[in-house]
């Protein structure tokens, strides 16, 4: 993954490892000085690099997660298209066959090494009969020249995919996923509804599902292969069968029934590489098309669009997994910083010695930075395998989830993959996170005072900071607030954060001069606090730029200001633990040491909390929000299906005849309600926001005035003047200028943004066949598109919803019969009925999907993923743990003397061993209580601010059952942790820890 | 005014008294031998080593560097294990305890002032002081008490809510003087109590010392390296070589403290 980051991490690693490279041969000594202590002290070395491994292995687990899915995507390409680049398509025979001999002309260009052309169309097929029968509603057929079809890319990997003899008359040759779906084997007879007619076929052989063998609509192709003129011949036959064959209820100009012609086209080179010439292939077929381009041919690039679609999907998800392991990384490079300050505070006497002798600071720090660069390359080379597990898991999980998104397990296969960039970039990344932290945590740690440091007394106090230094800050202050008021006019997420914050930081210097020091910080952590809470109520268009950065900061400033803010008021906070602490027995002696020592402790136990915090605050938060939205699963079946239970989507080609009828006696009198039937196209979209440079794809769905009627779709925004939800759909219906969109047209996935337009914004909607195109109206904003979703197999596109009339206006007979939506009468079971259309209309390729099944599919693969996000987020919770475990190690080497103290005045074993384990747990469920409470109120305002969830009519669903689960396991855990620790402590002979030489 | 002590267990044998005095023996050591080892060597820091200190005594500890002093104070008020003998204290036999009843026992009965002080750095003079006080289960209100009661005795009224690193370090002392003396223990062990002290400190704390032994009777064993010091308790033992190589019964009034002055209850900060 970002392969573009490489050559600036190339440099920043490069210019790292030669500064250190270059101490380490000019100074031998300090060389000699840094290796030694690495050797000496082998059990903090590997603290040390236990602690940065784990930056390193969640970025380039992230990383590897966006490989993956990068690849798998890429895969679909592969093994769908082969070695088909481009795909020209016509509706009508007529205008197929002569754009077939337009693009004819270009065999022998250099930039194409194959054309074929065949004839395709969708139908239903089935096996056996009674109970043991096997459907697959939407399969492609296909009459193609066999001979042709064996050549066609010959330069491909693979070959075209399809060769062989071909079959007989009454046979077909058919792919390995149609097999599988109806439980075919060579030689079965299948029905195969053609145009509506059954008709047996012999399985002439099976082929593996890819190249020309596996072309076909999204991730699922099942494909059946005929001799060519079988469609011709099957639609001549349906048509002479019934005369009439336009569909009532199609409307007008409905066409008759006739399979679409496709020239596949093949560039030059192989799967890949010949996708690079796909924009100068595509313009040579427009241009030859000429006025057939306008007239319903269409040029698409297939294979570019998939993998287009499969590099924002890969950064997509891999940057999703950065984001939420940013937390995670923040605390590794706490956890840096706490280990490399305990090694310098074990050190102390020896550095102070070594400033004693004569050695500047400045080689002090370039020692360190030797050091710490051994550490940050071990711990980056054993991050890569770390790494390499942890992406292996999120896989496996999400390779379930993704499974799970449909129910005949087509929707999508992971298979796992990394690249050399990603662990190139991920190790290197790794490196620099520990290699800066390291660096600056030496130049901190080398400020030794001699005489303290050599006789091991406590550090002094701070010190004023001088004059000029609490001007330089009070003017960055000032600079900052000029910079918020810029970035808040604007709502520039980050900045809306980030610079109000730091104006805050930099005003401190100059409210220490003016009030008490605890009344300073505790006023700017409090202010930064509360403004990190309300600025989205002040700005609500904050996080409108979708930037995941804006999150980090947000996250990271709440935590930061709280810590702080508890931190200064200690003491206040545990007063009500008085009670407890003041105890006259052991336990409570115990308590009250427990909770001394991280009150007076206050930069270690500050950096534990944030650790936790931090990592609690975003488990929690998505605990909750998962939680939020899976509660809104009631009133997002009732927005995405608008009073309609199922939705029946058939095939163009043979549709229910007056579905609005048909569906409504006969068999149906009395379970159907009421049947909005839909036209479905597709159409391109411009002109609507300027951040969309490429047009979007939209799904044209055609609906008459009975969808409003039967019905209502609830509206999240509309034109105000049109009056409400059922007002907006009759203008839509009344003027062909109004259309509905959906939320997430445009929206690519890859992190959380807001709609980018509103009612009244215009835009062009444009015919990829015909070119036809015309100015749109927003009317309103659909509340759930999901109702839409995948409507006429249109998977990827965003619902764009307008009236029928003006559908068969604009995109004539492009605009088909496609589907309908369906409502139960009362009491019909939705499961039912959907299982009884789908058997009775199996000809017109019928499929029922039950609204209510689809969204909580939909929920369930969410809820899959929140959880796979926690997984992620668990291993911050680690490194948290870790942190804690690594101060109580500390705690107990300080606190030797103390231990032989307490151990001579009268303090048993078990009761220091009590001290170390409480002082753990209070540290460690400080934090995490502080991150929940912080998530809570978070995810409230959050969810106080969005108008949908408001009007979900859920109350604020809080899990605390899950909270408490997390809370208790986290907790367990670092007492877990710490319990070495605190063992050793107890193990501590008092006269051992006393000695003083006699 | 003699300090009530408390005193646990039964006695299990009458110890007897040092020649010439009637008082009866707190302290009984009989034969202890303590051995540290390092690897293969080992290095006998206590050899057969016999002493008996009798109630209301206060007795000096010298001897050069590594003849084990500290050692001795170790073992003797149970902080280390020896590996022969035995030690009776108040009658009761410290190496026939449990780790628990030895650390109950040492709580009740000892108190300690050490060279470094010890104090802990996290809590304030008084809980410092009143941590053995709970230790020995007397309640937190009581506990208070006493302890901001010690510290005015030992004039660090006005210091009960500091912290020791916001005292010099002869306040520092006076605390720990005041820890070891909270829970009127049997005897009182000072390990070098004013090595880290300059003179006029030095002095107040070994005033402080004499004071309490002299008025309230308290057996304290003193380990020093200051002659002076030394030669103002009223028995002063030499060591060597981990053996007890002079054993002085001092005038009962004791050599005058070279930095002494007239002892006072109310201590000058």
């Amino acid at each position: 993954m970002y392969p573009n980051l490489t050559p600036f991490l190339v440099a920043l690693l490069g210019a790292a490892l030669a500064v250190a490279a270059f101490i380490a041969v000019r100074r031998p000594f300090l060389r000699k000085l840094a290796l030694r202590q690495v050797a000496r002290r082998r059990g903090e070395a590997a603290l040390v690099i236990a602690g940065s491994v784990l930056g390193t292995a969640i970025i380039i687990g992230s990383l590897i997660v966006g490989d993956t899915l990068n690849f798998s995507v890429k895969q679909v390409a592969y093994e769908n298209l082969g070695p088909i680049d481009e795909i020209v398509s016509s509706a009508s025979i007529a205008n197929g066959d002569e754009a077939a001999r337009q693009v004819e002309r270009l065999r022998g260009d250099p930039d194409v090494d194959g054309i074929l052309t065949l004839r395709g169309d969708q139908a239903a097929v089935t096996r056996g009969s009674g109970s043991r029968r096997t459907a697959e509603p939407r399969a492609s057929v296909w009459e193609v020249d066999f001979a042709q079809a064996a050549a066609f890319g010959g330069a491909a990997d693979g070959g075209s995919g399809l060769s062989g003899p071909a079959p007989g008359a009454g046979e077909a040759v058919i792919n390995a996923d149609l097999a599988k779906a109806v439980g075919a084997r060579d030689g079965d007879v299948l029905t195969f509804y053609l145009y509506g007619r059954p008709t047996g076929v012999r399985v002439a052989r099976v082929v593996a599902t890819k190249g020309v063998a596996g072309a076909g609509n999204g991730s699922v192709s099942r494909d059946a292969f005929f001799t060519t003129g079988t469609l011709v011949r099957a639609a001549e036959a349906a048509r002479a069968a019934a005369p009439a064959a336009a569909p009532k209820g199609a409307g007008p100009g409905a066409p008759a029934a006739e399979p679409h012609t496709f020239s596949f086209v093949s560039n030059t080179g192989g799967v890949e590489s010949g996708n690079k010439r796909s924009d100068a292939v595509a313009a040579k077929l427009k241009a030859a098309l000429g006025p057939l381009a306008s007239q319903g041919t269409s040029v698409e690039k297939p294979k570019q669009d998939v993998l287009k679609a499969a590099v924002q999907a890969g950064n997509g998800l891999g940057s999703l997994f950065l984001f939420i392991g940013s937390f995670s990384i923040i605390a590794g490079v706490l956890l840096l910083v706490n280990i490399f300050v305990m090694l310098a505070e074990e050190r102390k006497s020896e550095l102070g010695m070594l400033r004693a002798v004569g050695m500047k600071r400045g080689r002090l720090v370039r020692s360190f930075m030797i050091e710490g660069t051994v550490y940050a390359l071990v711990a980056s080379l054993a991050g890569i395998l770390l790494g390499i597990g942890v992406g292996r898991a999120v896989v496996v999980v999400a390779a379930r989830i993704f499974n799970g998104f449909s129910d005949d397990n087509g929707g999508f296969n992971l298979a796992f993959k990394f690249t050399s960039v990603s662990i190139f970039n991920g190790f290197a990344m790794g490196f620099l996170i520990a290699f800066v932290t390291v660096t600056l945590t030496s130049m901190r740690i080398s400020r030794v005072n001699i005489i303290a440091a050599i006789r091991d007394l406590p550090n002094e106090g701070g010190r004023r900071l001088k004059r000029r230094w609490v001007a330089l800050s009070t003017v960055a202050a000032a600079l900052f607030g000029g910079l918020s008021a810029v970035a808040i006019a604007g709502s520039k997420g980050v900045g809306v954060y980030l610079y109000p914050s730091l104006a805050v930081l930099a005003l401190c210097p100059l409210l220490v001069r003016l009030v008490p020091k605890r009344w300073a910080y505790t006023g700017a952590s409090l202010a930064v606090l509360a403004w990190g809470l309300s600025a989205n109520t002040l700005r609500p268009k904050v996080f409108d730029d979708g930037s995941t950065a804006t999150f980090i900061v947000l996250g990271s400033l709440l935590t930061f200001s709280a810590v702080f803010l508890v931190s200064q008021n200690q003491e206040l906070l545990t007063r009500p633990l008085r009670p407890l602490i003041a105890r006259p027995t052991l336990r409570g002696l115990a308590t009250r040491l427990a909770v001394a020592y991280p009150i007076a402790r206050r930069f270690r136990t500050g950096a534990i909390l944030i650790m936790y915090g931090l990592v609690v605050f975003t488990l929690v938060l998505i605990t909750v929000l998962g939680n939020l939205i899976g509660a809104t699963t009631d009133s997002e079946v009732a927005n995405a299906s608008g009073g309609y239970a199922i939705r029946a989507d058939f095939n163009p080609s043979a549709p229910v005849a007056d579905p609005a009828r048909t569906l409504t006696s006969g068999r149906f009198a009395g379970q159907v309600a009421a049947v909005a039937p839909l036209t479905v196209t597709d159409g391109k979209v411009t002109n609507l926001n300027p951040k969309f440079t490429d047009p979007l794809d939209v799904a044209v769905v055609g609906a008459g005035p009975d969808l409003s009627e039967n019905g209502l779709f609830p509206l999240t925004k509309r034109l105000d003047r049109l009056g409400d939800d059922r007002g907006v759909w009759r203008a839509v219906q009344s003027n062909p200028g109004y259309v509905i969109l959906d939320q997430f047209l445009g929206q690519n996935g890859g992190g959380p943004g807001s709609v980018a337009y509103k009612p009244g914004d215009t835009f062009t909607l444009t015919d990829p066949r015909t070119g036809a195109a015309e100015r749109k109206t927003i009317a309103g904003i659909l509340k759930s598109g999901q109702g839409f979703q995948g409507i006429g197999g249109q998977v990827f596109a965003s619902p764009l919803i307008m009236s029928q009339t003006a559908a068969r206006a604009q995109f004539g007979s492009a605009a088909k019969l496609a589907a309908a939506f369906v409502k139960p009468a009362a009491g019909v079971s939705d499961e039912a009925l959907a299982a009884e259309l789908q058997g009775q209309y199996l000809p017109e390729s019928l499929v029922a999907t039950q609204i209510r099944h689809q969204v909580e599919q939909q929920f369930a693969a969410n809820r899959g993923f929140f959880q796979l996000m926690q997984g992620f987020l668990a291993l911050g919770l680690l490194v948290g743990i870790a942190g804690l475990g690594v101060v109580m190690v500390r705690a107990v080497r300080e606190r030797r003397r103390t231990i032989g103290v307490l151990r001579a005045l009268g303090f048993q074993a078990h009761t220091v061993q009590r001290a170390f384990l409480t002082e753990s747990s209070f540290v460690a469920l400080e934090g995490i209580l502080l991150g929940t409470v912080l998530s809570i109120v978070t995810s409230y305002l959050l969810f106080n601010n969005d108008k949908d969830l408001q009007g979900a009519d859920i109350g604020f669903p809080i899990p605390w059952a899950n909270i408490a689960l997390l809370v208790l396991a986290a907790a367990v855990a670092s007492v877990l942790a710490t319990a070495w620790p605190a063992r050793q402590a107890a193990k501590i002979r008092p006269a051992v820890a006393l000695r003083i030489a006699d | 005014m003699l300090l009530k002590r408390k005193r646990s267990g039964a006695p299990v044998t009458a110890p007897a008294a040092s020649a010439g005095d009637s008082r009866p023996a707190l302290l009984v050591a009989e034969h202890v031998r303590k051995v540290y080892r390092t690897g293969e060597i080992e290095v006998a820091a206590l050899v057969d080593l016999d002493l008996t200190v009798q109630q209301g005594e206060m007795v000096a500890v010298m001897g050069p560097s590594g003849s084990g002093k500290t050692t001795l104070l170790n073992c003797l008020s149970g902080l280390d294990d020896i590996d022969a003998g035995r030690v009776l204290l108040a009658g009761r036999d410290l190496f026939a305890m449990s780790d628990a009843d030895r650390t109950t026992h040492r709580a009740t009965s000892m108190g300690f002032v050490f060279q470094a002080f010890n104090l802990i750095p996290v809590f304030t003079a008084a809980e410092n002081v009143e941590l053995p006080l709970l230790l020995g289960g007397v309640g937190a209100k009581e506990a208070r008490h006493r302890a901001v009661e010690m510290l005015e005795r030992v004039g660090l009224g006005d210091r009960t809510g500091h912290r020791p690193n916001e005292l010099s370090g002869g306040e520092q002392q006076r605390v720990t003087v005041a820890r070891a003396l909270a829970s009127r223990p049997a005897i009182v062990w000072a390990d070098e109590p004013t090595g880290n002290l300059d003179t006029q400190m030095a002095s107040q704390v070994v005033d402080l010392l004499h004071e309490l032994n002299k008025v309230d009777g308290q057996t304290i064993v003193l380990v020093t390296h200051d002659p002076t010091i030394g030669r103002s308790a009223s028995r002063l033992i030499r060591m060597r070589d981990g053996r007890l190589v002079d054993d002085e019964q001092l005038p009962p009034a004791g050599e005058p403290w070279a930095g002494g002055r007239d002892a006072t209850m109310q201590v000058e900060g």
